[in-house]
């Protein structure tokens, strides 16, 4: 029996406990997306865009096909091993090509191919003149949207154009006291080896540091693309720390700066902005000779940052993301206009080497009084979520968690003020909120940092900033932290194991029968998904 | 050509006939037939089995069906081309026409099928010198000994065959082709007909011309007669041609291959030995060219064969062309193709699952629409034309049908919960089979025909009658290939056409084509290779089929893993009863070689809903999980339980109640449930305008999740009904092969038909004009002895359909106006209405 099952919508069961899984898993990476991880099974997904993703990084057709054939532990239908051989071949019968005399064209080595692309009415005005049979010239001003069209017909393009050099600006890795990681040094050398394209990376395995190392050797003036201006700073912060870098050299472009220099860093919501429908801050993407553009969270970038990148394709880009996956199906684009993956680190590995570390999460479900189920039957809809997620029942779980994790650093968030103040009160903990001053709140967090201060409450506010010190426990008693995608990858970052090794632990504490369970239902399924083992306890289980 | 004794131990049969025909009368086809022993007819009519269909009355019906132009087109398309080429030479050289006496032997067909002279024809040597075959020592060609008298065993196989299908027969040492073969193969080997019928045809006074100047001293009856014994003389065809100059003969010499017809102006032109001036004018004056119309002139069979020095065909080859083609390991192909097959089954009982519970509409023309069958391909995760394929074979293996309604629906049959429930391999054979019978070809579909109206899947106008023999013919010639190679495409294609040359056509190459890519589908074959569970299939042992293909199909299994993203997997088929109850509380996910199940409050309610409980729920998944229950589940299914059936409705006033007051304030305060015109009679009941109906259903839309409740307060649960249709009526292909057993039967009906309308009898008088009811009498009296004496009879009997046929049977008793008696044509015991009996005689040996 081996480990590995075929299914007919092209998704790969893994039964991971498997004694050749490690084996199975390896073979089958480069061209299947991870698309579940719970505990006994992983779910792979082919796709025509991993297909091309690992024809980009040099496998063929005739591997898939192996790999399944040898792994599968039933017969794999030929229909499905047919269709993988043809998607894969599509890929790279066209190239894009710089060329002396014409600048950039596009090539083939079939020539029916090109007559289809050269008669497709999409492509209609990207390309130039017919320079011979197996070559038409293209506008380089389209080699984006070229790129973007040529994918969406099925017939994707190898750019081997190549980039243009950029500003030179010295950047060195500051090894001092910690050093690159085996897999951060590969993920930035395979970068740095295809030009251009995508590292994936699981949440806490330091993409900002494989984002530096790119930059140093690439050795060029950089702009950086992030979510949010708590990004631009933890960047900043980052590099910093991480490079020979100093202050004057790294710029913040936000909202309320607008600093340019060597090393810029931007949110794509002030790239995105628009006034009287114009893009006032296009400039940026002209302002220097940009040797390297970064975007963070690539699985996030908007949509008007495609369209702007697409007129980038001479400059080397690398994206950074810890999943390809993309709410809104534009997996496409990220591919044409970024690049195709060049590095996806072996999740399990990085786990069991200790890199990253999955956090024990436990859902404690409170019953409402019936007092307060009457009230939550007649509150108004708007209201509903919050009367459920404030019920005072919470309040005595809280105390009782803060009290079992009297050892710890614990961290309790919620999003109405009211609550926490209330919290606050019975915690005997301090409050930060959204109006408090910065010097409070610094002050609050190097007492929390230094152990002297051992449980704190923040707002959803608060939690944005930057600098919130990392904790053993999370207590999360209302709101959530937006996107699903986004809730794990913060939970990620605030959680770090505890030094005897065991896991973090995060607690949500959820009314029964409410809005908040059936929220807490869909945080569940995500982080069963990403692999966090996930309990549900009784209130009055923990009380007693 | 020479008269030749048949050899001992060579030759296709030995002459002597043994029917009962008077010795003075020659021999017929008939006589022969008759004369075959029980065996020889089973295998003729297995052979052919239209011949059977209906059960002809006797020998000399049967006789007369086996040489009817259809039946002997039909088996004309099965000859591989060597065999062919044997009939061709037979029908060449033992055409009745052809000077006396008929018929070839097997030694003058050894010798004319040896092959041509070395040196190319049409270089004009050697005309009119002796026709001694030239050495030729390729292994592959038919080689001629030395020894004229000599036959090969290739040779001796072929004319068995062809006695075995009664396309020739033997009389008196030579073998003589059916009559009607001389139209089906005008020219056989390229050869024109021979010279008798083509002097008949022409006028009187051309022909006495001709004859008096040819053959002034002949003493033949008539001048036809008399040429047609010069040009079957090779001697003297020797010396005529001799006598035409150069040109004369590079133009026979070009014909003399064939095409044997020519084209000239005025061809029926006078000529005479003096006045012919042009080569075609000497070569008509000499009878060597004979027109056969106004432009046409014909080469005669005779003068042909001597031009030819009496060789039919200037290559032959008694071996089929070998396979070329790329090698794979057999396994790799039968597991390829198992997965296949295993993909098929499973794609089909998903979408009759569906079908059974939201059948799709029949369209007015009987078929599938587009759309439907869109959809049916998404259910199947194939496409389209797949899933038009499985559609149509799963109709055809009577799976699927329509019901009875007026606007009917496409409904899984009653067969079809036999079939689920039998084990995969069983399941796939039965599709396989009833693809390879049917003649409905469903790549048709979509296509429009000669009215411009598109074909629908499952609708008229898709049947083919030659695509069962199309599969038959490509399944059976790759498995001629070793296993594991995958022969090319043209390598296949020569394959084909030596096998059946006959069958060759445009058609058939489309429909060839149309089922390789079927097969594939289907897991027949994979990589256009034959899957090793197909082979045992070809050679008529389905079991061992089913058994190879067990070895390769994932096996049920009991068990799941289940996993705290609220899924289970299925790591494989699962056993019948864990399948349906785990699709019932949970939704299917993926599906392939293994099955992903969700679990979510819906698909949790609809268990409870059809009447499980937590503790079944829970029970189930405890028993068939191979991990241990995430806590997570746990708690979905009792959350889920816990709430079910909290809010009951009622009907005749349209009521809701619930034992928690908050949950109806919730309900009343829900500003979008106010159409239902909800009051609060209690803390725990609310009545409702609305009847239960509508009330269910919008607060269902609502969010709610009422349960209907009955008349004495109980919860009403409830599954949907399902719906099943009747088998369809597959009609059978009149050339499917019939069971020996059948085929035995049918020899021995026709066989006691055959002496019921040839015996030698006495008939007994009956009166025509005696008083009412003396006729009757007359018959009883004569049965009633027959059977005291234990005597066979014969009778004249009318039978329910107003046929006249005739019986032998074996009377036992005659009551109340009935003969009860033994009748040998049909094995049984049977009652014959004594009004319906015409005629009654007396057996002249009564015992034979």
């Amino acid at each position: 029996m081996s480990c590995l099952i075929v299914q007919s919508d092209k998704t790969l069961l893994l039964e991971v406990d498997h004694e050749s899984a490690d084996e199975c898993r390896r073979a089958i990476a480069p061209f299947a997306e991870l698309e579940r991880a719970p505990e006994h099974v992983h779910t792979y997904r082919i796709t025509p865009l991993a297909l091309w993703n690992a024809r980009a990084a040099g496998h063929d057709a005739e591997q898939a096909v192996d790999a399944l054939v040898s792994f599968s532990r039933f017969p794999v239908p030929q229909g499905l091993l047919v269709d993988i051989s043809e998607t894969m071949d599509r890929y790279g019968r066209l190239t894009l090509d710089g060329d002396p005399a014409h600048g950039l064209v596009l090539r083939s080595s079939d020539r029916a191919v090109l007559e289809e692309v050269v008669r497709a009415k999409k492509l209609k005005g990207m390309l130039g003149e017919r320079i011979d049979g197996d070559t038409v010239a293209v506008h380089p001003s389209e080699r984006g949207n070229l790129k973007q069209e040529l994918l969406r017909i099925g017939w994707p393009a190898e750019d081997l154009a190549g980039y243009v050099d950029g500003e030179a600006h010295e950047i060195d890795l500051a090894e001092d006291g910690w050093e690159l990681r085996p897999y951060q040094r590969e993920a930035a050398e395979s970068f740095r080896a295809g030009g251009s394209g995508v590292v994936v990376l699981p949440c806490g395995a330091g993409k900002t540091i494989v984002g530096a190392a790119a930059m140093a050797m690439t050795g060029t003036t950089t702009l950086i693309l992030v979510t949010n201006t708590v990004s631009v700073h933890q960047w900043k912060a980052e590099l910093l720390r991480r490079t020979s870098l100093t202050e004057d050299e790294i710029g913040e472009y936000s909202g309320s700066r607008k600093e340019i220099r060597p090393v810029t860093i931007a949110t794509y919501q002030v790239m995105a902005a628009r006034k009287k429908g114009v893009h006032t801050h296009l400039e940026l993407f002209e302002a220097r000779d940009w040797g390297l553009v970064v975007y963070d969270e690539v699985h996030l970038l908007p949509a008007p940052i495609f369209r702007m990148t697409a007129d980038l394709q001479a400059r080397r880009r690398l994206g950074l993301t810890a999943t390809l996956v993309r709410e809104d199906g534009r997996e496409g684009d990220v591919f044409s206009l970024i690049g195709p993956k060049r590095f996806d680190a072996p999740w399990k590995d990085m786990e069991n080497q200790g890199w990253i570390a999955p956090a024990d999460c436990v859902e404690v479900r409170v019953d409402l009084s019936d007092a307060e189920r009457m009230a939550y039957a007649t509150a108004e809809p708007e209201d509903r979520y919050r009367f459920c997620a404030s019920t005072d029942a919470k309040n005595r779980v809280v105390g009782a968690l803060v009290e079992r994790h009297a050892e710890e650093q614990v961290l309790v968030i919620g999003s109405f003020i009211d609550q926490l103040d209330e919290l606050g009160e019975s915690l005997g903990a301090p409050v930060i909120k959204g109006d408090m001053r910065n010097k409070e709140r610094e002050r609050l967090y190097d007492a929390f940092r230094s152990g002297e201060l051992r449980t704190l409450v923040v707002s959803k506010v608060a939690n944005f900033s930057i600098d919130l010190p990392e904790a053993g426990v999370a207590v999360q008693v209302s709101g959530s932290f937006g996107s699903r995608q986004e809730e794990a990858q913060r939970l990620g970052r605030v959680l770090r194991p505890k030094a005897d090794g065991g896991s973090a632990r995060f607690y949500a504490v959820v009314a029964r029968d409410t809005l908040d369970q059936d929220y807490a239902a869909h945080r569940q399924r995500f982080l069963a998904e990403q692999g966090y083992a996930y309990q549900i306890t009784d209130a009055a289980e923990l009380l007693a | 050509m020479t008269e030749n004794p048949t050899a001992e131990g060579s030759g296709p049969e030995p002459s002597d006939d043994r029917s009962d025909t008077p010795r003075h009368r020659p021999p017929t086809f008939t006589g022969w037939l008759r004369s075959r022993s029980d065996e020889e007819l089973t295998a003729l009519l297995s052979a052919r089995p239209d011949l059977a269909r209906p059960v002809p009355s006797d020998i000399g019906a049967l006789a007369g069906r086996a040489t009817t132009r259809n039946a002997v087109l039909r088996v004309l398309e099965r000859l591989d081309r060597f065999t062919l080429a044997v009939l061709e030479a037979v029908v060449a050289l033992g055409d009745d026409r052809l000077s006396e006496p008929v018929g070839v032997t097997a030694a003058e067909l050894a010798e004319a099928l040896r092959p041509a002279p070395a040196p190319a024809p049409g270089t004009g040597t050697a005309i009119g010198s002796d026709s001694s075959g030239g050495p030729d020592t390729s292994a592959v060609h038919h080689r001629p000994s030395e020894e004229a008298s000599e036959t090969t065993p290739v040779l001796d196989r072929a004319l068995g065959e062809l006695l075995r299908l009664a396309l020739v027969w033997p009389d008196r040492g030579r073998v003589r082709p059916v009559q009607v073969l001389r139209e089906l193969l005008p020219h056989p080997a390229q050869l024109g007909p021979p010279a008798r019928p083509l002097l008949a045809d022409l006028p009187h006074a051309s022909v006495e011309r001709l004859a008096g100047e040819l053959t002034p001293d002949s003493t033949a009856s008539t001048p036809v007669e008399s040429l047609a014994m010069l040009l079957s003389d090779p001697g003297r065809v020797g010396a005529l041609l001799g006598r035409v100059d150069e040109r004369a003969h590079r133009l026979l010499e070009g014909m003399a291959w064939g095409p044997p017809n020519g084209t000239v102006t005025d061809a029926r032109r006078e000529v005479d030995l003096a006045t012919a001036g042009s080569p075609v004018e000497s070569l008509l004056a000499r009878a060597l060219l004979i027109p056969t119309g106004d432009e046409t002139l014909t080469l005669p069979r005779e003068v042909g064969l001597h031009l030819r020095k009496g060789v039919l065909f200037r290559e032959l080859s008694s071996e089929p062309p070998a396979f070329e083609g790329r090698e794979r390991s057999s396994g790799t192909v039968s597991r390829t193709a198992a997965g296949q097959a295993f993909t098929v089954l499973r794609g089909l009982e998903e979408l009759l699952e569906l079908w059974a519970q939201e059948p799709p509409g029949v369209l007015r023309n009987g078929g599938l629409g587009v759309r439907d069958l869109r959809r049916a391909a998404q259910t199947m995760e194939v496409d389209e034309s797949g899933a038009a394929l499985l559609l149509e074979v799963a109709q055809a293996a009577g799976l699927v049908g329509t019901d009875d309604r007026l606007s009917g629906e496409w409904l899984p049959t009653r067969e079809y919960d036999l079939w689920r429930e039998s084990p995969p391999e069983e399941r796939w054979l039965r599709l396989a089979l009833a693809w390879i019978g049917t003649d409905r070809v469903a790549s048709l579909a979509g296509s429009r025909d000669s009215g411009g109206r598109v074909r629908n899947v499952l609708g008229p106008g898709l049947a083919r009658p030659g695509a069962p023999q199309a599969r038959r013919d490509l399944l059976n010639t790759l498995a001629e290939a070793e296993p594991g190679l995958v022969p090319s495409e043209e390598s296949l294609a020569e394959r084909m056409a030596w096998r059946h040359p006959r069958r060759e056509s445009s058609v058939h190459t489309d429909l060839v084509e149309t089922a390789r890519t079927e097969a594939s589908v289907l897991g027949l074959t994979a990589f256009g290779a034959l899957a090793g569970h197909t082979r045992p299939l070809l050679a008529g042992d389905p079991d061992g089929a089913a058994r190879e293909l067990a070895e390769e199909l994932p096996r049920p299994l009991d068990h799941i893993l289940v996993q705290g993203d609220m899924t289970a997997v299925a790591p494989g088929p699962l056993v019948a009863d864990l399948a349906r109850e785990l699709a019932l509380v949970a939704e299917v996910e993926s599906t392939g070689g293994a099955t992903v199940y969700r679990f979510t409050e819906d698909s949790i309610r609809r268990g409870l809903d059809a009447g499980r409980g937590v503790a079944d729920i829970t029970g189930l998944l405890e028993r068939h999980s191979r991990t241990p229950l995430p806590q997570a589940l746990r708690y979905l299914v009792s959350d889920v339980g816990r709430r079910h059936g909290r809010l009951r409705a009622g009907t005749a006033s349209g009521y809701l109640r619930c034992d928690e007051p908050s949950l109806l304030e919730e309900l009343l305060n829900d500003r979008r449930a106010e159409g239902l015109g909800l009051i609060r009679l209690a803390p725990t009941v609310v009545a409702s305008r609305e009847n239960r109906a509508t009330l269910v259903e919008r607060l269902r839309q609502l969010g709610y999740h009422p349960v209907p409740e009955s008349g004495d307060g109980a919860m009403s649960l409830d599954r949907p009904e399902v719906r099943r249709a009747d088998p369809v009526e597959v009609s059978e292909a009149p050339d499917r092969e019939a069971s020996a057993e059948t085929v035995r039967a049918t020899v021995r009906a026709l066989r006691a038909g055959d002496e019921a309308s040839t015996i030698a009898r006495r008939p007994v008088p009956l009166p025509t004009d005696g008083p009412p009811g003396s006729r009757a009498a007359a018959v009883m009296a004569a049965l009633s002895d027959a059977a005291r004496d234990e005597r066979r009879v014969w009778i004249g009997y009318t039978d329910t359909d107003g046929r006249q046929v005739s019986r032998i049977v074996h009377p036992s008793s005659v009551d109340g106006g009935f003969v009860t008696a033994y009748d040998a044509t049909r094995d049984a015991v049977h009652k014959f209405a004594v009004h319906r009996i015409s005629a009654v005689a007396e057996l002249a040996d009564p015992d034979a």
